[in-house]
């Protein structure tokens, strides 16, 4: 069912939000699933997911059964999770895989690089090979993914531009971070299950209007007038702020800084929300990176990890820092769900923004609307 | 049910893999034509290549001598 988007994309001034539908209709949600999430770069994992070499992890996207695996090469890369032959699920649980990847229906098998290498009994009992079954043309298929701030990103309809294209002022902005970052390890990684449509996730993220409403600690030093909106038309929104200060430990330590940055960043940091579904920090001392699973309708999983300049930070110190990050995560969680629940009103028309507050949500509703439109631009055609 | 028979069936129940190598390795030598001979080579060598076993190579270099890969 085709609604009318055109409110969404006209000036912050006059705009409304996304309709209802966007959060509460079954078809809105199979719609953009290839309109927004299918076609642009998705945020799937992290590469530290996959730590070491043959380590593999299937996920489910949307409904799609995809596996992750750290090839033997060290290269992170993403199959779909089902067998050439027969379409059988491959791996079912996180492995490590020693050799090759097995179905467990025939026992075809592939290398950690997708490559078919075994065909058993596919000639008849004890004849491996056919002339019908050319093994060069039946490798997993592979889904396009990149990866940046260690986030696995995945173009499921293999249509987008590159990332480096797509994301390329992104990049730019925070060049600075392109470096090792550390994994801060099991302490450093913790999911939230939240009632909600995956986008409002995005929108309460992106904008710093609510926190002194919804933040009152994290407001006591870093005030509303400290931030300020960041804001793409068509790339991606966030916040910044002026006055970021470091977690302190024993005697005032600290976290290691990453080498090399600029001034901007000794009180600065910045949250941004780089489209469809990742949210990503970058501070002096650390990063993180959110990304937002859209399980059904209402339902996401925020997998969320946090990472260092250095490789063996204190581990009790690592600890507070995921603890203080949780807390302020936990609680926004009421927000994203009651504006869920205000969604089924029939009468709410997409809300009015604040043109001086509400850009980075503006910015990210008319990206959604954009693709859509896109979308049925072409499914018109 | 011969020993080896059985020893199969309760390598299969544990799920224990490398013995499985090595006992679809020993049908094979037991085997007596060249299609049941391939046939437990195969099932050695397909363990052998998911776990990769040191066997690996060999396994698969005999069924490559009997133009089964």
């Amino acid at each position: 069912m085709a609604n009318d988007l055109t409110a969404v994309r006209q000036p912050i001034e006059r705009a409304q939000g996304l309709p209802n539908e966007h959060y509460i209709d079954e078809g809105i949600f199979e719609e953009e699933k290839y309109a927004v999430l299918f076609a642009s770069w998705a945020g799937l994992a992290v590469a530290a997911d996959v730590p070491e070499t043959g380590d593999a992890k299937p996920i489910e996207f949307l409904g799609i059964p995809l596996l992750l695996v750290r090839d033997r090469e060290n290269k992170v890369r993403v199959f779909q999770n089902s067998c050439r032959h027969r379409g059988m699920i491959l791996v079912s649980e996180p492995k490590k895989i020693e050799g090759a990847i097995r179905c467990p229906y025939h026992s075809w098998c592939y290398s950690t690089a997708g490559k078919l290498v075994s065909t058993p009994h596919v000639g008849g009992p004890g004849h491996n090979t056919h002339e019908a079954i050319n093994k060069d043309d039946l490798g997993l298929t592979e889904v396009r993914s990149h990866i940046w701030f260690d986030t696995v990103f995945i173009n499921v309809d293999g249509n987008a531009d590159p990332f480096e294209v797509v994301h390329a002022d992104l990049l730019t902005r925070w060049k600075e971070f392109d470096k090792p970052m550390y994994h801060g390890g099991t302490e450093s990684h913790f999911d939230l299950n939240l009632t909600t449509n995956w986008k409002l996730a995005i929108e309460n993220y992106c904008e710093s209007y609510h926190l002194p409403w919804v933040h009152p600690g994290l407001n006591s030093y870093s005030r509303l007038e400290d931030h300020y909106n960041i804001q793409e038309q068509g790339k991606y929104s966030g916040q910044g702020t002026l006055v970021y200060q470091q977690l302190k430990g024993p005697d005032d330590t600290v976290f290691p800084d990453f080498e090399g940055l600029s001034d901007k960043w000794d009180t600065g940091a910045e949250y941004i929300a780089i489209y469809p579904n990742v949210l990503l920090g970058a501070q002096r001392d650390h990063c993180f990176s959110i990304v937002l699973q859209p399980n059904t309708l209402s339902s996401t999983t925020e997998h969320i990890h946090l990472y260092y300049a250095q490789p063996d930070t204190s581990q009790d110190m690592r600890g507070r820092n995921a603890h203080q990050w949780k807390g302020v995560f936990e609680e926004d969680i009421f927000v994203v769900e009651g504006m869920q629940k205000g969604r089924h009103s029939p009468l709410f028309d997409g809300g009015r923004f604040s043109p001086a507050m509400d850009g980075p949500t503006h910015n990210f509703h008319d990206w959604v609307a954009g693709k859509v439109q896109d979308h049925r631009a072409k499914q018109n055609a | 049910m011969s020993g080896l028979d059985a020893r199969l069936l309760d390598a299969h129940a544990r799920h224990d893999n490398p013995a499985l190598v090595k006992l679809y390795a020993l049908a094979a030598e037991t085997a007596h034509d060249t299609d049941a001979t391939c046939f437990y080579l195969t099932h050695a060598y397909i363990f052998a290549l998911e776990l990769g076993h040191p066997d690996t190579a060999t396994l698969h270099a005999q069924l490559a001598a009997y133009g089964r890969v």
